[in-house]
């Protein structure tokens, strides 16, 4: 649906970007990451790491805003993100799911 | 010889770096790489709270130019125990529940250091929780970030201090009747100067929280609510139970559910931050949010302040000695001389003993010697106090012989008149005390109305001053002059007019005699 009402400084505007880096071998497979992410970025993987657990993966072609909320709250130090500077939010592609939660 | 060379030496082969590749995660370098994976079950909260503070540190170090080699972290026993052996800090293990007085003494040794306690509940608030208590109460300058999971983790799921309400575990499997602790409620009410609580869902707000509360000068306590999924969840529908379905999802079960029930109310009554189940046995509510943040002198602050008050009281003490008169000093040999005081509480007894022993030692640069010995009641008991002065230095304190007492009651007569050396010299006050018939013969008796005398000049309790008075010209062992200096300077000032007639009063009776 396209917003009628626009802020002022819609063409000033950049989003952060981020590269998600997932470390399998520390992963225990509890799913925080996936639950909580706020662009639902992660699915579970089928690769599976030496423990036998399923480590996620990033959804591909989708873009990461880079808050770090999962490299927060991944108990086993599993997840990182790299920062990749901004852009503006016309060439960021949002999973379209995602909602606020 | 290094450890590992040791343990070859004894037959054990030496501990080797696990698989856990260190230095991939910008967190690592606050990690010991060589003791990970951790032991935390899947969907453990633990992770979470070590993570976030790992993180809080990190953004200190860059922002407010801390430097991580002054922070402590230290913790007790339990799952939130091992969190001391995970980061690359100075850290400590303690024994169960003894975190806090071992934080305490690090913080007041050395006042420079961050001190942080980690700990979980059982350890803090269960057999820890007097700790607690009084190191919130002093307002030591220490953070304690208690990890609640409810329930004793490591030893299988028994019920604990903060285990709710109705919840089951495997020693209340008909559900709690205990009522737990509301843990920011107790520190407050001790005395906590920064309270919070938040769940580790919400580690970002808990972020915010932790570097604030790394940073404020007083005790700050923050309670981190952490899904247990395994003890816990295994018996209560938070964490879907026994279902099979979500055996792998426990931790996560629990943590969607943190994010439907946790409410955000920041500095509310800690009273009212409540965590409640419903009927089913569910998280109904967990109030969270910074509770209390109020500033007063932290431990450190008070310990100096008293300091500054300290050297005041020095400098004033100093001032008086250095206005004291010179008199000479005594250049007579004097020999051990014991005197025995004795009278009832109230008469001074205890002073005069003190005012003797000062006379010979600050005047007359003697040795002296003072004990004392009294009864339960503060007024009106028996009391009693021995003086030894001597030229010579004085090796045991206790009276042998006394040559001399200063009796002021019956009873105290009764008490010591054995004592008294062969010979020796008893003084009475002769209205107070009665000699009776079989009173002794090889000594020799001196008595004045000290309480009359004292009573007719304004005071009836300048009665001891009358009888050092009338001591001092019959023994002698102490100058006249040092014993009125001594007198004097030990009266309050309001009555030192009236001591010093006393006491001359007391001394021509003496000579007189």
């Amino acid at each position: 649906m396209p917003h009628w009402r626009q802020p002022l400084d819609r063409d000033q505007i950049q989003i952060p970007l981020g590269i998600v880096h997932i470390i399998d071998e520390r992963c225990k497979g509890c799913g925080f990451c996936i639950e909580f992410c706020p662009q639902n970025l992660f699915i579970i993987s089928e690769r599976i790491n030496a423990k036998g657990y399923h480590p996620p993966e990033v959804i591909p072609d989708l873009d990461c805003v880079n808050c770090g909320l999962c490299a927060l709250l991944c108990p086993d130090f599993a997840i990182y993100i790299e920062d990749a500077g901004t852009r503006s939010p016309e060439t960021i592609s949002l999973n379209p799911k995602s909602e606020v939660k | 010889m290094s450890s590992s060379e040791r343990l070859r030496i004894l037959g054990y082969e030496p501990l080797t770096e696990s698989d856990w590749e260190t230095g991939l995660h910008p967190m690592d370098d606050l990690l010991r790489g060589e003791r990970l994976p951790h032991i935390w079950c899947q969907g453990c909260g633990l992770g979470t709270a070590l993570s976030t503070f790992v993180n809080a540190l990190q953004w200190l170090e860059k922002n407010q130019e801390w430097d991580l080699d002054k922070v402590a972290v230290v913790s007790g026993i339990g799952c939130t125990g091992r969190i001391a052996g995970y980061v690359r800090l100075d850290s400590f293990h303690t024994t169960h529940g003894r975190a806090i007085p071992f934080a305490t003494g690090l913080k007041l040794a050395n006042p420079e250091l961050k001190v942080i306690v980690l700990s979980g509940d059982g350890d803090l608030a269960g057999i820890g929780g007097n700790h607690l208590i009084h190191a919130a109460r002093r307002n030591l300058g220490i953070t304690v970030v208690c990890v609640n999971n409810f329930i004793y983790g490591m030893t299988g799921g028994q019920v604990g201090p903060t285990t709710p309400h109705e919840a089951r575990s495997v020693t209340s499997q008909y559900g709690n009747y205990e009522y737990p602790f509301n843990l920011p409620y107790l520190a407050a009410a001790s005395g906590a100067s920064f309270v919070a609580r938040w769940t580790t869902l919400h580690a970002r707000r808990l972020g915010w929280t932790l570097r604030d509360a790394l940073a404020y000068p007083g005790f700050s306590f923050v309670e981190v609510i952490a899904p247990c999924s395994t003890a816990y969840a295994r018996w209560n529908p938070d964490g879907k139970g026994l279902d099979p379905e979500s055996l792998r999802r426990r931790g996560l079960e629990i943590m969607k559910h943190y994010q439907e029930v946790g409410r955000i109310e920041h500095d509310i009554h800690p009273k009212d931050a409540h965590i409640k189940l419903n009927e089913k046995g569910e998280m109904a509510e967990i109030v969270e949010g910074e509770f209390v943040k109020e500033s007063r002198p932290n431990l450190q602050e008070a310990i100096d302040q008293r300091d500054v008050w300290a050297e005041k009281a020095w400098q004033r003490a100093k001032k008086a000695l250095d206005e004291r008169p010179d008199l000479p000093a005594q250049t007579e040999h004097i020999p051990r001389t014991e005197v025995q005081l004795g009278g009832f509480g109230g008469q001074g007894i205890m002073s005069a003993g003190k005012i003797i022993g000062r006379a010979a030692a600050l005047y007359d640069q003697l040795e002296s010697c003072f004990t004392q010995s009294y009864g339960p009641e503060a007024r009106g008991g028996a009391a009693g106090s021995q003086v030894i002065i001597a030229s010579d230095s004085i090796h045991h304190p206790h009276l042998v012989r006394p040559g001399s007492m200063i009796m002021m009651s019956q009873g105290a007569y009764s008490k010591y008149i054995p004592n008294l050396a062969p010979g020796g010299m008893l003084l009475i006050d002769s209205e107070l005390v009665t000699l009776p018939d079989d009173h002794r013969a090889d000594i020799t008796t001196y008595g004045i109305p000290a309480t009359r005398i004292a009573e007719e000049a304004g005071n009836n309790r300048a009665a001891n001053t009358a009888m050092l008075g009338f001591w001092t010209a019959i023994v002698g062992a102490v100058s006249q002059d040092a014993m009125r200096q001594a007198v004097i300077e030990s009266v309050p000032p309001k009555t030192v007019e009236l001591n010093a007639k006393v006491f001359d009063i007391g001394y021509e009776r003496g000579l007189e005699t």
